[in-house]
C-alpha cells in the first residue's frame, strides 16, 4: 500500500527525532476542552512508567476549530513533584498535525501508525481525546504487555454502567466473541496498545480509502489482530467517563457505523470464523476494582414506542429478513405491556445472524438493513435494562454472558447458511 | 387482334417487371428478417448468462424490480425478463428495418416514423426503471428514518412520497412520449398543486388542533427525555 502523505513539517519532525521505542496517539476533532487532561495523563504515564524509553506522543486532528491541537502543544506536566515521586523524567516529543485524506478516526490512525512505522517504534498506544477517566496508569497497562510480555494487540476491559455500551454488550462482543473465538470484553473501547509490527502490518492493509478510513477502524483493528492470529490480550484500565456524545449524533448512524464495519469483517474473515468453535479468555493485564458509577434513569417507555412503531411500521423488511417464523415471535413481542416486555436472548441472537446473513446475501442497500435493525436494537436494550434495573454489576454482567452463550451456541446456524 | 393482345398482355409485362424489381428486395427482407431473428436469439442467450454472472436477479430483489413485477403478475426471473424484452426490441427493428427494405414509400414513411420515435421510447422507458428504484429508495429512507425516531405514521408518510414521486416520474415519462403533452402538463399542475394546497389547507386550517396536539406531544416528549439519563451505547 502506498504510503499517506504526511505533511513536510511533520516529515522534519520525524527526521530531528530520528527514532522512538513508543508512540502514544491521540486521535482529535474538536476535543480542546479534554485533550489537555488526556495529553497530560500520557506524558505522566510515560515519563513514570517508561523513563528509558524513547516515546512520541502524536496528535492527529481532524481540522479542530476549537483549538484542539494548541491545547496539545502547550500542555505539559506541570508541577511534576506532585505526579511522578522517584522517577527520572524523560519529557516524550510531541507531534501535533492535521492529518489528511478522508476525514474520520481511521485516517488519523493511519497516519498515526506511518509516524510509528517512520520512528520505528516498538510499542503503540491510542487513546481517545474525549477522555476524563484516563490516568497515568493506563499508559503502563497498554504499552507493557507489548514491551514486556510479548503481547501484539492489547484491548481495554473497562467498569463501566451497567447499561452503558449497548451496542458493544448486545452485538459486538457476543458475535467477535462466537466468531473468533476470543473473549475480548470491548473489541471497540477506542483505547488500545499494540506492537510496532502490528502497526505496519494494518498499514499493509488495503483499507484506506474504504469505509475504515471512516468509521469502524475500532472494530476492524481489533478483528484484524484476532483473525490474523497475533497474541492477543486485554488490560484493565478502571472507569470509562469520556465526553457526552454529540447530542445530535443519530443512534441508528451510530448503529449503522458498528454493525456494517462488523458485518463487512465477517465477509474478509470467513474462512477464519467459520470453523471456530467455542471460544476462550485471553490473558488480562491490570488488578480489577469495584468502581462507583451514578445511577442512570433511564426512560424505557419510550424505547419501547420506537420498537412497536417499527413493529408496525416496517413489519415488511423484518420478514423478509427474519422469516415468517421470528417476524411472528417479533410481533407478539409488540403486543406485551411494557411490565412484561422480554427480548429473549435466542431470539436476539437469531435476529444479529438473520441480518448478517442479509448483509451477505445483499437483500436491500446495506444502509436501508442496518438501518431498520434500529427498533429492534431498542427494543432489545429496553429488555435489557427493565430486566437488570434491580440487578448489581456481576448479575448484569452474567445476563451478557448467557447472550454470549448463546450466541456460540447457535453459530451453525450462521454457518450453514453463509453460502 | 395484337392490339387487343397487348392490352392484356401490357399490365402483365409491367406486373412482371415490377415484380422482378421487387424480388432482390423482398430477398432482402427475408434475409434480413433472418439475420435478424438469429442475431436477436444469439443476444438474448448471451444476455441471459450476462446478468446471470452479475447476479442481476439479487440485485432487482434489492432494488424492488423484482416486487414490482410479482404486482404486475410477472412471475420469471428479473434477468429473464430483460432478455426477453431486449429480444423482442430486436425482431421489432428487425421487423421494420425489414420493411424498409422492401422501398414501398407508403411503408418507409410508417417505418421512419416509429425508428424516429425509438430515442424518446428508450428514454421513457429509461426515466420509468430510474424513477422507479429511485422513488423506491427515497420512500424507505423516509420509512426507516420516521419509524427509527418513533413516528406513528411512518409507513402514510412513506406511501405518500412514493405517490407524489411515482406521479412525477409519470408525467415525466408521458412528457417524453409525447403523448397530449399540454394535457399532461395542465393535469400534473392541477394534481400536484391540489395535493400541496389540499396539504396546506389541512394542516393550516382544518388541522390546527392536530398541529397543535402533535407540537405540544413532542415538547412533552422533548421535556420527558430532558428528566432522563442518556446512555452511551458504544
Amino acid at each position: 500500500m502506498g504510503t499517506v502523505a504526511l505533511r513536510s513539517d511533520v516529515h522534519e519532525q520525524i527526521e530531528r527525532i530520528g527514532s522512538a521505542d513508543i508512540v502514544v496517539g491521540i486521535p482529535s476533532f474538536n476535543n480542546a476542552r479534554t485533550i489537555g487532561h488526556v495529553v497530560r495523563a500520557a506524558q505522566a504515564g510515560l515519563a513514570k512508567y517508561f523513563p528509558e524509553h524513547k516515546a512520541v506522543i502524536v496528535n492527529s486532528d481532524g481540522g479542530s476549530t476549537d483549538g484542539t491541537m494548541d491545547v496539545t502543544r502547550n500542555t505539559s506536566l506541570g508541577d511534576l513533584d506532585a505526579i511522578l515521586l522517584h522517577h527520572r523524567i524523560t519529557s516524550a516529543s510531541k507531534i501535533v498535525f492535521p492529518y489528511s485524506g478522508i476525514p474520520g478516526k481511521g485516517s488519523a490512525f493511519r497516519s498515526i501508525f506511518e509516524i510509528a512505522s517512520a520512528l520505528g517504534a516498538k510499542a503503540c498506544a491510542v487513546v481517545d481525546s474525549d477522555l476524563r477517566s484516563i490516568t497515568p496508569e493506563w499508559l503502563e497497562l497498554l504499552l507493557k504487555p507489548v514491551l514486556t510480555e510479548r503481547f501484539d494487540y492489547v484491548s481495554p476491559l473497562y467498569h463501566r454502567h451497567k447499561f452503558d455500551g449497548t451496542i458493544t454488550n448486545s452485538i459486538v462482543y457476543p458475535l467477535t466473541r462466537a466468531l473468533y473465538g476470543k473473549r475480548i470484553r470491548q473489541p471497540i473501547g477506542g483505547d488500545f496498545g499494540f506492537s510496532g509490527k502490528v502497526a505496519e502490518f494494518y498499514l499493509s492493509q488495503d483499507v484506506w480509502e474504504s469505509d475504515v478510513a471512516r468509521f469502524g477502524v475500532d472494530i476492524w483493528m481489533t478483528t484484524t489482530a484476532i483473525a490474523n492470529g497475533f497474541k492477543v490480550a486485554q488490560s484493565f484500565l478502571g472507569a470509562k467517563i469520556h465526553d457526552p456524545k454529540d447530542p445530535g449524533a443519530d443512534l441508528s448512524n451510530m448503529l449503522y457505523q458498528v454493525v456494517s464495519a462488523t458485518f463487512g469483517l465477517m465477509e474478509t474473515y470467513a474462512d477464519i470464523w467459520a470453523p471456530v468453535k467455542g471460544s476462550e479468555a485471553v490473558p488480562s493485564f491490570g488488578f480489577e476494582y469495584t468502581v462507583g458509577l451514578e445511577p442512570l434513569n433511564v426512560d424505557t417507555s419510550r424505547m419501547l414506542k420506537v420498537f412497536r412503531e417499527g413493529v408496525r411500521n416496517l413489519g415488511e423488511i423484518w420478514l423478509d429478513v427474519l422469516g415468517p417464523g421470528d417476524f411472528g415471535e417479533i410481533e407478539r413481542l409488540g403486543t406485551l405491556d411494557d411490565a412484561e416486555f422480554h427480548f429473549p436472548a435466542s431470539l436476539w441472537m437469531r435476529t444479529i445472524y438473520d441480518y448478517a446473513l442479509a448483509y451477505h446475501k445483499r437483500t436491500l442497500p446495506i444502509e436501508h438493513l442496518i438501518k431498520s435493525m434500529t427498533p429492534l436494537y431498542v427494543g432489545k436494550t429496553a429488555s435489557f435494562i427493565l430486566s437488570a434495573r434491580d440487578m448489581g454489576q456481576d448479575e448484569a454482567e452474567a445476563e451478557i454472558e448467557n447472550l454470549c452463550i448463546e450466541f456460540e451456541n447457535g453459530k451453525d446456524y450462521l454457518a450453514a447458511h453463509w453460502t | 387482334m395484337e392490339k387487343f393482345l397487348n392490352l392484356v398482355l401490357d399490365p402483365l409485362r409491367e406486373l412482371f417487371v415490377k415484380f422482378k424489381a421487387f424480388v432482390p428486395n423482398l430477398l432482402a427482407m427475408l434475409i434480413i428478417l433472418l439475420l435478424g431473428f438469429i442475431l436477436a436469439r444469439v443476444v438474448r442467450l448471451v444476455l441471459l448468462k450476462f446478468l446471470g454472472a452479475i447476479n442481476f436477479d439479487s440485485w432487482s430483489d434489492r432494488m424492488g424490480f423484482t416486487k414490482l413485477m410479482r404486482k404486475g403478475d410477472v412471475w420469471n426471473k428479473p434477468s429473464s425478463v430483460v432478455a426477453n424484452l431486449i429480444f423482442w426490441l430486436m425482431v421489432i427493428i428487425t421487423l421494420l428495418t425489414g420493411l424498409y427494405a422492401l422501398q414501398i414509400p407508403a411503408m418507409n414513411q410508417l417505418v421512419a416514423s416509429v425508428i424516429g420515435y425509438i430515442p424518446q421510447l428508450f428514454s421513457a422507458v429509461m426515466i420509468l426503471g430510474i424513477g422507479y428504484v429511485f422513488s423506491e429508495f427515497v420512500s424507505r429512507t423516509v420509512l426507516i428514518a420516521a419509524a427509527n425516531s418513533g413516528f406513528h405514521y411512518a409507513k402514510l408518510l412513506a406511501k405518500a412520497v412514493n405517490t407524489l414521486l411515482i406521479v412525477l416520474i409519470l408525467a415525466m415519462v408521458l412528457e417524453q412520449l409525447h403523448i397530449a403533452p399540454t394535457v399532461v402538463l395542465a393535469a400534473f399542475s392541477i394534481v400536484f398543486g391540489g395535493i400541496v394546497i389540499a396539504l396546506a389547507i389541512a394542516f393550516g386550517v382544518g388541522g390546527i388542533p392536530a398541529a397543535r396536539r402533535m407540537i405540544e406531544r413532542e415538547a412533552r416528549s422533548a421535556d420527558e427525555e430532558s428528566q432522563h439519563d442518556k446512555i452511551d451505547p458504544i
